[in-house]
C-alpha cells in the first residue's frame, strides 16, 4: 500500500502516461488523494492495493496501450443530424 | 404491501429483522468495503444488509450494501414476510404487475433539497465512492436511478424513464455512461442528438426499495417505472419535479443533476458485470453534472457485482421473470410460471400446459421476441406444466428424462444480443437455443414414456404434519 495522501505518482497504472491530475483530496486532511489520468481516465486512491496504484504491479489483463484507447468500440455511434 | 417513504425507513425495518448489519470498525474504502460486500453474498440466501458509517478520510459517511441481496430482503421490499418463498414472491410480484398503472404523488419539496451544491461539483468528495473490483477502471455509481425524458415528446409522463445504468465518475463532476441499445435511455439520447442537443437527467441516489427494482425492470417504452413503483408499493409514487421538469424520488438521498452531452463519446471501463466478467473497454456517452443536493447526513448505496450470485441478481430476478411471464401468456394463456432468475435471464425456464405436439417449441420462440428475449434470453428450457421452474432439481428431472437433443433442441444463429454477454460473436450478435424439455404428446410421437410416477396418497396431509411436527421440534 502506498503511503496515505501521497505525492503526485509519475504515471498512470493503466496506461503509464505522465497525463496525471488530483481529483480529490480526502474530506478528512491528510488520509488519501484521488489520482486520474486524463489519458486513459483511470482513477486510483493513493491508499489503494498496490495493484491499483502502482504501474508494476497494476494486473496485466487490465493494462491500457494508449495506441489502443482509439480503437475502442463507439457505443452508440452518433447519429446524424435531422435536417431542419 | 407496504409503501417505504424513503431509503432509512428501509433500512430500519430491515434492522427490526434482524437483516442488517452495521459494521462500527474504521474501514478503508478499498479493499474494505467491496470485500464485505463479496462476502456477504456467500453467506447465503438469507444474508442481511451491510452499513459502513466509519469510512477512513471521509467525513460521516454513510454507505448501505447489500439492502436487496437476499430473498428475505427482496420480500420485505415488497411488504412481504421475509420467509416468503421464491415462487410465491413471483405471483406476488405478478399479481401487483398487472395492476399498472398507479398514479404518482407530486410535491413540492423533498428532503433531497436540503444542501444544494452548484459550484465547484466535486462528486469525489461528495460521494463516498470506492473501487469494486480490481480491474475496474475507475470507481462506478452502479445503483442509480437516471431520469430522462423524450426530447420528441417532452410533456408525455408515460414516456418519462427511470432506468439503472452504470455510471463511471470520471472527473470532479463527469460521468461515463452506459446505455445498451435495447434500453429506453437509448432512444432518449438518440432523439437528443438527432436534433443536435444535450439530454437533460437527473440522477436520484439512495432510494427506497421500490423504484431500484422499477428501473431495473424491462418495462414497455411507455410504461413509467413510477406508476409500476405505486402499484408494487399499494400507495401514488412521490415525486418531486427539477427545475428542467425531470420527477425524482421524493425520498432519494442524493439527486445529480446535469446534461448527455451532445456528441460526446469517452472511454468508459472496464466494469465487472453481471455476467461475472468484466466488459471492457468501450467509447460512451457523457454526463456533465450542474448540481448536487442532498439530505442531510444523506446514506448512499451501492451493489457489489461480482460471480453470481450477488446483489445484482436479486435486482434482476423477478424484474425480469415477470414482465416476460405476462408477455408470454398474453399469446400463450397455457404459460405457467417463468423462471428468468438467472444472469438477468440468459437462461429463461418455461412451464407450461401444451396445447398439442410441437407447441413447446413456439414457447420457447415467443420467450425470444419478449422485449426482454431480444436482447438477453439465450437459453430457453421450456418444461411441462407439473415442473416447477424455480426448483432447478425437478428442472434438471425433465432435461434429463424428456430431452432427446435429435429433436429437442433448436438453434437460431446471429440474433441480436446484449454486447455485456461474453459468448457474443461477433459482439452484440449470438445462436440463441431452445431446449424442448416437456413430455412429447401426439401427434409428435417420439420417446418410450408410460406411466410417471406419483405419490402415494395421504402425501399432501403428511407434509403438513410433519411440517408442524418439524417446528415443534425446532422450538
Amino acid at each position: 500500500m502506498t503511503s496515505p495522501a501521497a505525492a503526485k505518482p509519475a504515471a498512470c497504472p493503466r496506461c503509464r502516461s505522465t497525463t496525471i491530475g488530483v481529483l480529490a483530496h480526502s474530506p478528512v486532511a491528510g488520509v488519501w488523494t484521488v489520482f486520474g489520468c486524463s489519458t486513459c481516465l483511470y482513477a486510483w486512491r493513493s491508499t489503494e492495493p498496490e495493484e491499483n496504484t502502482n504501474p508494476d504491479k497494476y494486473p496485466a489483463p487490465f493494462r491500457l496501450r494508449v495506441e489502443d484507447i482509439a480503437n475502442f468500440a463507439t457505443i452508440p455511434p452518433v447519429p446524424p443530424r435531422r435536417s431542419s | 404491501m407496504r409503501a417505504y417513504k424513503d431509503l432509512r425507513e428501509f433500512l430500519t425495518v430491515l434492522e427490526g429483522e434482524h437483516q442488517l448489519l452495521r459494521i462500527t470498525d474504521q474501514v478503508l474504502p478499498e479493499p474494505d468495503m467491496a470485500a464485505a460486500a463479496c462476502a456477504l453474498t456467500q453467506i447465503g440466501e438469507e444474508s442481511p444488509a451491510i452499513y459502513f458509517d466509519n469510512i477512513k478520510g471521509f467525513v460521516s459517511a454513510r454507505v448501505a450494501m447489500n439492502v436487496h441481496g437476499s430473498w428475505s430482503n427482496h420480500a420485505l421490499a415488497l411488504g412481504m414476510d421475509k420467509d416468503a418463498a421464491m415462487k410465491d414472491q413471483f405471483f406476488e410480484f405478478v399479481r401487483r404487475f398487472e395492476l399498472f398503472p398507479g398514479q404518482l404523488e407530486h410535491v413540492e419539496t423533498a428532503p433531497w433539497q436540503e444542501v444544494v451544491v452548484d459550484k465547484d461539483v466535486n462528486l469525489y468528495e461528495i460521494l463516498p465512492l470506492f473501487r469494486l473490483n480490481r480491474g475496474d477502471g475507475g470507481y462506478f455509481i452502479d445503483k442509480p436511478c437516471v431520469v430522462s425524458r423524450d426530447p420528441d415528446d417532452w410533456n408525455n409522463d408515460d414516456v418519462e424513464n427511470v432506468g439503472v445504468y452504470r455510471l463511471q465518475v470520471k472527473g470532479r463532476n463527469r460521468l461515463g455512461i452506459q446505455t445498451v441499445p435495447q434500453h429506453d435511455i437509448a432512444v432518449h439520447m438518440r432523439h437528443a442528438e438527432e436534433r443536435g442537443e444535450d439530454l437533460p437527467i437527473a440522477i436520484a441516489l439512495g432510494n427506497e426499495p421500490i423504484i431500484t427494482l422499477m428501473g431495473a425492470t424491462p418495462l414497455l417504452y411507455t410504461q413509467l417505472e413510477y406508476k409500476m413503483a405505486a402499484v408494487m408499493q399499494g400507495a401514488p409514487y412521490r415525486v418531486v419535479k427539477t427545475a428542467k421538469g425531470l420527477d425524482v424520488p421524493w425520498g432519494s438521498e442524493y439527486v445529480l443533476e446535469g446534461r448527455i452531452l451532445y456528441g460526446v463519446r469517452e472511454p468508459e471501463g472496464p466494469f465487472g458485470e453481471f455476467p461475472g466478467y468484466y466488459s471492457g473497454c468501450h467509447k460512451y456517452p457523457v454526463i456533465e453534472i450542474d448540481r448536487v443536493s442532498h439530505r442531510k447526513d444523506p446514506v448512499y448505496d451501492a451493489v457489489y457485482v461480482g460471480r453470481p450470485w450477488t446483489e445484482i441478481d436479486y435486482l434482476q430476478a423477478m424484474t425480469t421473470s415477470a414482465p416476460i411471464f405476462l408477455q408470454l401468456k398474453q399469446t400463450f394463456p397455457e404459460i405457467v410460471a417463468v423462471n428468468a432468475l438467472y444472469t438477468h435471464g440468459l437462461v429463461v425456464v418455461v412451464s407450461t400446459k401444451i396445447r398439442y405436439g410441437g407447441f413447446a417449441k413456439y414457447v420457447g420462440l415467443r420467450v425470444l421476441t419478449t422485449t426482454h428475449g431480444l436482447g438477453y434470453a439465450k437459453i430457453v428450457i421450456v418444461v411441462d406444466e407439473d415442473v416447477d421452474p424455480f426448483d432447478l432439481k425437478q428442472v434438471m428431472w425433465a432435461m434429463s428424462v424428456k430431452v432427446n437433443p435429435a429433436g429437442d433442441i433448436v438453434t437460431i444463429p446471429n440474433l441480436a444480443e446484449n454486447l455485456l454477454d461474453p459468448a457474443c460473436s461477433p459482439g452484440g450478435i449470438v445462436t440463441k437455443m431452445i431446449i424442448d424439455a416437456t413430455t412429447p404428446v401426439a401427434p409428435d410421437k417420439r420417446g418410450d414414456y408410460g406411466e410417471e410416477l406419483d405419490k402415494p396418497q395421504g402425501t399432501d396431509q403428511w407434509r403438513l404434519k410433519l411440517a408442524g411436527l418439524l417446528k415443534e421440534m425446532h422450538k
